[in-house]
């Protein structure tokens, strides 16, 4: 307690304000006057602005070692457009993953047990013999989806969903369409694949390594539903190979197998890109 | 004069770099990242209370920032939008921690052991002011922070942080309180 009006409680009380420059005329003479009294308020109020000057003063800090080369590893992953993408933002959802793969595995296994199926059935041709197209028809682009299903039930279903990311993968080379024969378009299918997988495994490799190298920076549960996730998937993509192996013609086939790569290479660069956890 | 040119000189290499490096050219943002590395540091590693906590948040603040930028307007300088995206992060990771962060975050471990050791000063050795503001309460390190280090106004870390600006008053003043005993002075 002071002579002045104020109490050494209510300086406390009116410090922030002071400090902050808010508070009205009578207040402040109240508090300038007190600290012109009291030398503990005083000394309170100079060691807070010597802090706050100090504070404000401090030099950037340096880390200890060159981060630069995390930082690249992590946005150096190379964006192939795999897939048109809706435009809402994408979040990491581990179950959501976990039943789309499992949802993957099972279109993938009963595509395949009905297809070979038919395939093998008595009475039935070959299955790349059946999904030739007429020969005075492009591949993709000519006739209706409905004309094409009226030749062929499966070829129809193939092409309405021939937007897949194989195709863009192997874009077309402004040649004009011309006759396919069954050969032919099964070579061409060979080399799309081929081609595809090529690019698609560089990516994987690449992708693998940033995760392998981030590994413990990352959460170990977080890990441990990568790497499950992962599981999933690869199951799907060895299953879709073996079904490709026994059909090799097969678009619908073909296009799963893109799924599912494309799941693994989005899971991959997902947690590529995932903050360190403490 | 120098100084100035300086300045201007850095501002618009920033531009230019901003611009490539938006586009997808990596050294151009290798560049930006040279020129503000230990900026985005010092502010990861002070309001998170650790360094090796804080390099881990300054490369997720420059993935975020590869991956915002193309969004990035020039509506401010870079380097204003670059610290406010450094904010964010640090508060984002802590918010996704979960519980620990939660418990951190409304300051009760903290706290409890700040109020220790603030009780019994004459146990402390003196420290520097870096290392204080590193054991703060997590509430109070970040508004102290933004406030007194970064120069944020009440009213804008009230809107970062989620809480009202008399809130971030409150907790800077406890703060400084806590700094100074802490620094006995």
């Amino acid at each position: 307690m002071t002579s002045s009006n104020m109490t050494c409680e209510a300086f406390d009380a009116a410090l922030p304000d002071y400090l902050e420059g808010s508070l009205d005329d009578s207040r402040r003479t109240s508090v300038e006057q007190h600290l012109g009294e009291c030398v503990r308020c005083a000394s309170l109020l100079r060691d807070i602005e010597n802090i706050t000057k100090e504070a404000a003063a401090m030099p950037d800090l340096v880390p200890s070692r060159d981060l630069w080369q995390g930082i690249d590893a992590r946005i150096a992953a190379p964006v192939i457009p795999l897939a048109a993408r809706p435009e809402r933002q994408r979040r990491f959802a581990p179950a959501w993953m976990g039943i789309a793969a499992t949802a993957l595995i099972v279109s993938t296994a009963g595509i395949t047990y009905i297809l070979t199926a038919r395939s093998i059935g008595p009475g039935q041709s070959g299955a790349v013999a059946q999904i030739a197209p007429p020969t005075t028809q492009p591949e993709v682009k000519g006739g209706s989806d409905s004309d094409a299903t009226a030749t062929s039930p499966d070829l129809g279903v193939a092409r309405t969903q021939s937007g897949g990311a194989r195709s863009r993968l192997t874009p077309s080379d402004g040649t004009p369409d011309r006759p396919r024969t069954p050969a032919s378009l099964a070579s061409q299918t060979n080399a799309d694949r081929a081609h595809s997988d090529l690019v698609y495994g560089r990516e994987i490799d690449m992708l693998q390594k940033i995760v392998s190298q981030r590994r413990t920076q990352l959460d170990s549960s977080t890990v441990a539903i990568i790497e499950r996730n992962l599981k999933i998937i690869d199951a799907a993509i060895e299953q879709s190979r073996a079904a490709l192996t026994s059909d090799p013609a097969s678009r619908m086939l073909d296009q799963q197998l893109t799924h599912a790569l494309d799941k693994k290479v989005e899971l991959l660069r997902t947690a590529a890109m995932l903050p360190a956890s403490t | 004069m120098a100084a100035a040119s300086n300045v201007i000189r850095a501002a618009m290499g920033d531009s230019t770099d901003v611009a490539l490096a938006a586009g997808g050219d990596r050294q151009a943002f290798e560049r930006l990242y040279r020129t503000h590395a230990n900026r985005v540091f010092s502010i990861c590693a002070r309001m998170s209370g650790s360094r090796t906590r804080g390099e881990e948040l300054t490369q997720d603040v420059f993935v975020r920032t590869w991956e915002k930028l193309p969004q990035f307007r020039g509506e401010s300088a870079f380097s204003t939008w670059l610290h406010r995206l450094a904010v964010n992060v640090v508060l984002n990771a802590r918010k996704s921690e979960g519980k620990q962060a939660s418990r951190m975050d409304q300051g009760d471990v903290d706290d409890e052991r700040w109020d220790e050791v603030a009780r019994a000063p004459m146990h402390i050795e003196r420290m520097d002011l870096a290392e204080a503001i590193s054991k703060l309460p997590a509430g109070a390190r970040k508004v102290f922070v933004l406030h007194d280090v970064e120069g944020y106004k009440h009213e804008e870390i009230g809107e970062m942080l989620g809480i009202t600006s008399g809130g971030s008053k409150a907790q800077l003043h406890r703060a400084r309180l806590l700094l100074r005993e802490a620094l006995e002075r």
